[in-house]
C-alpha cells in the first residue's frame, strides 16, 4: 500500500460524496491518443471540452466554470465512454460518435456553426463558407471560421473536415499535422496535389 | 489562482493527505479528515483570499483535527507516520512520532506544520488563526517539548 494508493482511494470516496451533494457536475481526465494527450471534460449534457496537449486552454476552462461553476473534478469514469469511442475512431473502427456533446455557454451563432460542422460526414469536407451558409448566415464566412477555429470539442465535432474555399487546409487547434492525420484516417490519403477539395465536395 | 475543485485537489491533496496522516490515529481517520477537509472547502467555496488556498486548507484540516481530538484521544499508528515520511530514519521517526502523539492538538498541529510540512510562519499563523509572532512561539514551544521527550 503506497501513499498514492491511499490518496486515490480517499479521493474516489470524496468525489462520491461531492457528487451526492451536487458539488461535482463536470468530470475530466487526460487520455492518450495518437495525436498526443487529450484533456476531456464531460458535464451533465455530454462531452463539453476536448483539449489538445493534456490541459484545458483558458477559454474552454473559463466557459466550463461560467456554465457549471467550480465543481469540475478529475473523474475518469465520466470520460470513459467518449475515451472508448475516440479509441475506436483512431483505429478506424468508428465513423460517427454516439456520445452527446455540450455547447452550452457559447453564443447562438457559434453553436449554429458547430452544429453545422457536426453534420459534415466522415470522410467529407466542407468550406468555412458552406458551414456559415448552413448556420444561416452565408455572409459570415470569416466569423464562421473563427467559431470553427475555437471549437471546444475537436474530433467529436469534426472541425478538421472544414477547409478553406481555395482548397488549402485552413487552420487547426491541434496543429496542421493533426488535421492531416485525421483526414488521412478518414480519407486514406495524404495531402493531395491541387488542394484538399475534390470535385463533388461541397 | 485556483478556479476549480479539481485544480485545488491536484495542487494540494497530496500534502494535505500527508498532513492528515500526521494528525490522525490511523489511515482510516486520515482518510476521513482528508475527505472532510476538501468537502468543507468545496462547500465554503471560494477560498477567502486569492492565492492563499493552501493556508485555508491547512486551517480547515487543523480545526477539524482539533475538534475530533476533543472527542477522542488520538493515537498514531507508527507505520502510517513512516508511510508519510518514508525517507526518514525509522528509529528517529518512531521516537518523534511517540513524542508528537503526546502533544495537545494545537501544539501538535504547530509542530507538524513547521517541522514536517515545512510551511512558512506566515502560513502557519494563518492556519492557526494567530499572529506570526504567536505562531513562532507555538512552534518553538512544541519543538522544545518534542526535543525533551526524545532526548
Amino acid at each position: 500500500m503506497t501513499l498514492d494508493t491511499l490518496i486515490a482511494e480517499a479521493r474516489s470516496r470524496l468525489l462520491a460524496r461531492a457528487r451526492r451533494e451536487g458539488l461535482a457536475d463536470v468530470g475530466y481526465a487526460v487520455v492518450e491518443s495518437p495525436l498526443g494527450p487529450l484533456w476531456i471534460a464531460v458535464g451533465p449534457r455530454g462531452v463539453a471540452v476536448i483539449s489538445y496537449g493534456g490541459a484545458p486552454n483558458a477559454a474552454d476552462l473559463g466557459r466550463l466554470v461560467r456554465t457549471y461553476g467550480p465543481g469540475i473534478v478529475p473523474d475518469a469514469r465520466r470520460t470513459a465512454a467518449v475515451a472508448r469511442e475516440l479509441d475506436q475512431y483512431f483505429s478506424g473502427r468508428r465513423r460517427s460518435f454516439d456520445v452527446a456533446f455540450d455547447l452550452s455557454g457559447l453564443t447562438p451563432f457559434q453553436q449554429g456553426v458547430l452544429r453545422a460542422t457536426a453534420r459534415v460526414r466522415y470522410g467529407d469536407l466542407a468550406t468555412y463558407r458552406t458551414v456559415a451558409q448552413r448556420a444561416g448566415n452565408a455572409a459570415a464566412a470569416r466569423a464562421a471560421g473563427a467559431a470553427v477555429g475555437a471549437n471546444p470539442i475537436p474530433i467529436v465535432v469534426p472541425c478538421h473536415r472544414v477547409v478553406a474555399s481555395d482548397g488549402s487546409l485552413g487552420g487547426y487547434a491541434g496543429g496542421l499535422d493533426a488535421k492531416r492525420r485525421l483526414l488521412a484516417i478518414e480519407r486514406g490519403d495524404d495531402v493531395p496535389t491541387g488542394g484538399w477539395l475534390r470535385s463533388g465536395d461541397p | 489562482m485556483v478556479r476549480t475543485f479539481g485544480e485545488l485537489l491536484e495542487r494540494y491533496e497530496r500534502e494535505l493527505f500527508a498532513y492528515a496522516l500526521r494528525l490522525s490515529a490511523d489511515r482510516d481517520e486520515a482518510d476521513d479528515l482528508y475527505q472532510d477537509t476538501f468537502l468543507a472547502a468545496f462547500r465554503a467555496w471560494p477560498p477567502p483570499r486569492s492565492g492563499n488556498e493552501r493556508a485555508w486548507l491547512y486551517r480547515i484540516a487543523t480545526n477539524k483535527a482539533i475538534d475530533r481530538s476533543r472527542r477522542t484521544r488520538p493515537r498514531v499508528k507508527l507505520e502510517d507516520i513512516e508511510l508519510a515520511a518514508p525517507e526518514r530514519d525509522s528509529a528517529t521517526t518512531l521516537d518523534v512520532a511517540r513524542a508528537v502523539e503526546l502533544l495537545p492538538p494545537g501544539q501538535r498541529a504547530a509542530f507538524v506544520l513547521r517541522q514536517v510540512q515545512g510551511l512558512p510562519y506566515a502560513e502557519i499563523a494563518e492556519t492557526l488563526g494567530c499572529s506570526e509572532v504567536a505562531a513562532r512561539a507555538r512552534v518553538s514551544e512544541a519543538t522544545k517539548v518534542v526535543r525533551r521527550r526524545i532526548a
